[in-house]
């Protein structure tokens, strides 16, 4: 059975299968769904940031009307630790008296109405016992957590090299604390059975919440189920299972209840994680015709008291560029802030802020082009390895994208480009984004209708997952799509990956692919029972699938149906299951890429106002076989939407005294709106991967990435002014 | 008992609590869960649904207020199960990811239209800007919405 040669079904923009569901409001989230006799639970947030709880009075929510419990540390039952690998789970709420950051929950409240609940839950007094908190990055009193996961790297001699170029760029950056803020409320709607537990819930990896449930309660992990068919946007944040998730089952299980709670817009910015601010430093050293001899990159983010958090920037710098000598350090400072967590291109996005603003300046220091600076420096192998990379169209990305644009009309000095009163400034960022690959299983069925189901225990945040497996398993199985449903969003399916790191395309594509090749051979060896089977004595490399049938490659007559064969064997239906664990670098003998991609970007500054405006984006992306074309570009322009967001925007404002954030809703805490974006024109250049057998690589995250870089290179063209924090605000403008 | 006109069915409700919203009178006490809660606050758009033909958001809305008011939802947008031009147009121009805001986009949107506000992107961007997108699909819901103009807004 040879694959995608030439695909039918992968590659054209087909249209989203959920996507009536989703312009007629029949999607369901987790907070659509609900139980006759439900209870709703509502949180109660610390309003110091270190200390103790020294007093609670629970009496007047206790005698509220409505109220079935209150539950806090001083009657709450106690959990066991979840799992603490990769993305730990915070310890379990409720379990002593201390407060480590602002907003961490000290009760919560079940009611049998959501009103009652949250006017309840006003009522509980607490009093506490305050501590001095670590807030600042700088604060030398916080523990400093170095090369926190083993990602710092060192080759050459980056100090003599340093010491030696013609040309040094050292410089110091700051990148703000975001908040993932996916519109979708967070959601958890638990029922106990006893020891059996369903749950929905607003997640990215629902097997991680059900091994989390069962190990937190003491349960079997097959008596719990977990369901998310929707989810409203995540971007990172439903990566963790968060301390309300735990709450919420907990409170079902104390009231014997099915209990529903729905967060509040203001806990979304303190319960389930933000990207962490960053300080950077970076030098580079080059020879005067702009060859790189040095790059030395350090950066420090921040993590919660007990928490962990993977924001590798510094480690950005070591798969960028071809350069002899590169140290990289990544540092953690622990303080008194609610946990930091993966948003959207977690480290990549301020690495990549950093490192691609330093080459623009290096750039500017040569007299040299940037996007000609880029390319005397392309790493034609993996610079870290020295292996070869499994797939690399940077150059094309530079090329198509430089064309696209009409980089070639930059007229160089930065303030000479003008629109009326308007300043303009061309700017452009260069990414090699990481490749993250996990493990991943699925199962296919086709039924005697001709019809097949697929399903992996996933789930789709918006990305497209329902709609690309469809096209895909159309397309290895030889079916029309309509002919293919794909589940996900149930841990009663096989279990599968976060929808994170750009890695969920790769690993269940892959799963995918393998399940529908055990499907085929499993159809082969049912029909081989048959002697006289047209496909008797065929092999997968011996058999094309088209049409809904099984046939011998070039001999489409010569074959059988699946339905036929089925009808044959007095079969309803046969199913095959499917894993795919990616192979080392090593076994394969090359550097697995991530997606690469090229940004270049107009800007517009008010020379007196200091107004910043995005007039033109053009991207060219190197995203491997793209399975959809039109979700993938949805894919970067979204990314190009949360970027402009970090570079503009998006600002978690934290009181430096008590740690509170100032900024928590949708009306303080500024994101891109509709009337900020302009129409921006995506490529796709390269083709299918080799470390994979589909060939993809995940664009979830790249959009996001170089954003920051472009705007503020832009910024210094247009203006003369070179911004090293981000987000760029009128302040930092006009100062 | 109060009687919410929801889709052009009548509703009697029995609101024993003052507190409730119209955005939680749809979703909780009629089940029209298609309406989204992203914010309670007023800020992000995503509950927006009709009241006698101008778009409100219903989170800042009180139903005890809506008596005698004509609400229209996202559920009752379509007619007979056919889709209402928005709503195709959003599915063919990928203007959605996650879909979470998408209910109150299409109703903001056929407002829009209404309010004669459509005539330029630059207009469709100015006054669709009370809808946030965090998933980032702005400019597929001006290619939808300026597609939906240009064909003569269809009807609402």
């Amino acid at each position: 059975m040879t694959i995608l040669e030439r695909p039918r079904h992968v590659g054209p923009g087909v249209d989203r299968v959920d996507g009536p569901q989703k312009v007629t409001g029949a999607a369901r989230y987790p907070n659509d769904f609900s139980h006759p006799d439900m209870a709703h639970a509502a949180l109660v947030r610390a309003t110091i940031a270190a200390g103790r709880v020294a007093r609670l009075d629970t009496g007047a929510a206790e005698s509220a009307p409505g109220v079935l419990a209150v539950l806090t540390h001083l009657n709450a039952p106690r959990l066991a630790t979840g799992p603490s690998a990769l993305l730990a789970t915070p310890p379990p709420p409720l379990r002593d008296d201390r407060i480590l950051y602002y907003g961490q929950y000290v009760a919560v409240v079940v009611a049998d109405t959501p009103e009652r609940a949250s006017a309840a839950a006003r009522r509980i007094e607490v009093g506490y016992e305050p501590a001095e908190p670590l807030l600042d990055i700088h604060d030398p009193r916080a523990e400093r957590l170095p090369d926190p996961w083993g990602s710092d790297a060192s080759w050459g001699d980056t100090r003599a090299a340093l010491d030696d170029a013609h040309v040094v760029i050292e410089a110091s950056y700051t990148t703000a604390e975001n908040t993932n803020n996916p519109l979708g409320l967070f959601s958890t709607l638990a029922e106990w059975d006893g020891d059996t537990l369903t749950v929905h819930d607003s997640t990215q990896w629902p097997t991680r919440v059900r091994a989390t449930l069962a190990q937190m309660f003491g349960v079997p992990e097959a008596g719990v189920r977990v369901l998310v068919l929707y989810v409203g946007g995540g971007f990172g944040a439903g990566l963790r299972v968060w301390p309300h998730v735990i709450l919420t089952a907990m409170a079902a299980r104390q009231t014997g209840r099915p209990v529903k709670l729905v967060m509040t817009r203001p806990e979304m910015f303190t319960g389930i994680g933000h990207r962490p601010a960053t300080v950077q430093h970076i030098r580079i050293g080059a020879t005067r015709d702009g060859r790189l001899t040095a790059i030395e990159h350090e950066s420090r983010s921040t993590v919660a008291i007990e928490g962990d958090n993977i924001e590798p920037c510094a480690t950005v710098s070591t798969a960028a560029y071809a350069c002899p000598n590169v140290t990289a350090h990544d540092e953690q400072v622990r303080l008194n802030i609610p946990w930091t967590n993966s948003m959207r291109a977690p480290g990549e996005a301020q690495g990549n802020f950093v490192l691609e603003s330093a080459i623009d300046e290096l750039s500017h220091a040569l007299g040299i082009d940037p996007l000609e600076l880029r390319l005397r420096n392309y790493a034609e192998v993996h610079p870290r390895s020295g292996l070869p990379w499994s797939s690399k169209a940077l150059r094309e990305c530079y090329e198509v994208g430089a064309e696209r644009f009409g980089w070639s009309r930059r007229v160089p000095e930065p303030g000479s480009m003008r629109e009326g009163d308007w300043l303009v400034g061309y700017g452009m960022a260069g990414i090699s984004y990481f490749w993250y690959q996990a493990p991943c299983q699925a199962r296919a069925t086709v039924r005697g209708d001709g019809t097949a189901y697929v399903r992996s225990a996933v789930t789709d945040i918006g990305t497209g997952t329902y709609t690309i497996m469809t096209q895909l398993a159309a397309e290895l199985l030889g079916l029309e799509q309509d002919r293919v449903t794909f589940g996900l969003g149930d841990t009663s399916m096989p279990p599968g990956p976060q929808a994170g790191g750009s890695g969920l395309t790769a690993a269940l594509g892959s799963a995918v692919h393998a399940a529908c090749r055990n499907l085929v051979r499993a159809f082969l060896d049912a029909a081989a029972a048959d002697p006289a089977s047209p496909l008797a004595g065929c092999d997968l490399d011996d058999v094309a699938v088209t049409g809904g049938r099984v046939h011998r490659v070039g001999e489409p007559e010569r074959g059988e149906s699946y339905a036929g064969i089925l009808a044959m064997r007095g079969l309803d239906e046969l199913s095959a299951d499917g894993d795919s664990t990616p192979r080392t670098p090593q076994e394969a003998g090359m550097a697995p890429a991530g997606p690469f991609g090229a940004r270049f970007v107009e800007v517009r500054v008010d020379p007196e106002l200091g107004r910043l405006s995005v007039a033109r984006v053009v991207s060219a992306i190197d995203g491997g076989r793209i399975l959809n074309e039109k979700l993938a570009r949805s894919q970067i322009i979204g990314g190009t939407v949360g970027g402009i967001g970090m570079a503009m925007f998006e600002d978690t404002v934290s009181d430096p005294g008590t740690g509170r954030i100032a900024n928590a809703t949708l009306g303080d805490y500024l994101v891109p709106v509709n009337a900020d974006i302009p129409d921006m024109d995506v490529s796709f250049v390269g083709g299918p991967d080799a470390f994979n057998p589909i060939g993809v690589k995940g664009v979830g995250e790249i959009g996001l990435v170089g954003m920051a870089a472009a705007i503020a290179n832009a910024v210094f063209h247009a203006t003369g002014k070179r911004i090293r924090s981000v987000p760029i605000t009128i302040d930092r403008l006009l100062l | 008992m109060t009687t919410l006109t929801v889709n052009g069915v009548d509703h009697r409700l029995d609101l024993d609590d003052a507190r409730v919203t119209l955005l939680d009178a749809l979703r909780d006490r009629l089940g029209l869960t298609g309406t989204k809660k992203g914010c309670d606050q007023g800020a992000c758009g995503a509950c927006t649904v009709m009241a006698d033909g101008k778009r409100i958001l219903s989170c800042l809305t009180l139903a005890a207020q809506c008596e005698g008011r004509e609400i229209i939802t996202i559920e009752g947008l379509g007619v007979d199960g056919v889709l209402h031009p928005m709503q195709e147009a959003f599915v063919r121009h990928d203007a959605f990811q996650c879909g979470y805001c998408t209910s109150g986009q299409i109703m903001s949107a056929v407002c829009l239209l209404a309010e004669g506000r459509a005539g330029s992107d630059a207009d469709i961007r100015e006054f669709m800007s009370g809808n946030l997108c965090r998933c980032g699909a702005y400019p597929n819901i001006v290619a939808a919405i300026r597609e939906v103009a240009g064909a003569g807004g269809g009807h609402a």
